[in-house]
């Protein structure tokens, strides 16, 4: 069973992701890809107490990448959480197998423009997706499970 | 530590002080909570309001961190629920803080007895009786026929 979503989310762990898809789809693991969450033993922590009844593991990218398959062949349900476009295209480049991501969150900053009203993106988020894609990875873009996945392509032109 | 939840500690000595606090939660929920608490208590001042709508985490951070760099003898974020991005933001914007301190599950009468007691208590004992106040709140009740 192992991977039921496959998530970019600036947020990383978070309500919508205990509450509206974790109930939905019963994870049994976390899996967080982030390199600046992995450096720091506290944040690693703050992450692993958020979730409870869940196990939480947080790795770098690479680390996340390497483990991909191995987690695949594993009972119960796993979430992995990137966040940004572009740590999604890393973990894709480093071998992970991935066939959608889901977009549940990439919100305002400077430089950004409005896709959706929870996702903004500059121009290396939209050659990241561009890259994505191009790699077959389906970007679907939706917060809650309640909502429609909408294809990020047909929100705007990549390009 | 434990605090009794009826009075102040110290056999009832009174601090002049007002614990300040923040309520930080999704949607317009600490804004709503504001609204009630007025209905209910008068007028509520000096209780600033964040939302996390629309904002990453980074940015959600630094809001709360320009609320509470001021608290200089600590003070209460209050949050709606565990695990939330208000809570793990919360936490990581009081890190090192000393006596500013987060509570999480935050309800009305939380926030009322926040109103009531807030220049009775230190944070910690205030964060302690808060606490207790929330648990004691939420109650299940079958009410029969007769």
């Amino acid at each position: 069973m192992s991977w039921v979503l496959h998530r970019i989310d600036d947020r990383l762990i978070h309500g919508q992701v205990l509450v509206a898809w974790g109930a939905r789809l019963s994870p049994q693991r976390i899996c967080i890809a982030d390199d600046a969450v992995a450096a720091s033993e506290w944040e690693r922590q703050l992450y692993a107490d958020a979730a409870p009844g869940i196990a939480v593991s947080v790795l770098t990218v690479a680390e996340a990448a390497a483990a991909h398959a191995a987690e695949s062949a594993s009972p119960g349900g796993a979430f992995l959480l990137v966040r940004d476009l572009a740590s999604a295209l890393r973990l894709a480049e480093a071998g992970a197998v991935i066939g959608t991501f889901n977009v549940g969150g990439l919100h305002y900053a400077t430089g950004k423009t409005k896709v959706a009203e929870y996702v903004y993106l500059d121009d290396e988020d939209r050659a990241a997706a561009r890259a994505l894609l191009a790699r077959g990875v389906s970007l679907d873009v939706q917060d809650v499970p309640a909502t429609r996945a909408v294809p990020l392509a047909s929100l705007e032109p990549l390009q | 530590m434990s605090v009794s939840p009826q009075g102040p500690a110290g056999g009832g000595e009174t601090r002049t002080g007002v614990v300040p606090a923040l309520l930080v939660m999704h949607s317009e929920l600490a804004s709503a909570l504001i609204h009630a608490a007025t209905a209910v208590y008068g007028p509520v001042e000096g209780v600033p309001v964040l939302s996390n709508s629309g904002l990453s985490r980074e940015a959600l951070e630094e809001r709360i961190v320009g609320e509470v760099a001021g608290w200089t003898h600590g003070g209460l974020v209050l949050t709606d629920f565990w695990g939330g991005s208000c809570h793990t933001c919360g936490l990581k914007a009081t890190r090192g803080r000393g006596e500013v301190l987060l509570l999480t599950g935050v309800n009305l009468p939380v926030l009322l007895d926040y109103l009531h007691n807030r220049d009775k208590y230190s944070p910690a004992e205030l964060a302690e009786r808060l606490q207790l106040k929330g648990r004691e709140s939420i109650r299940a009740q079958r009410c029969s026929d007769r």
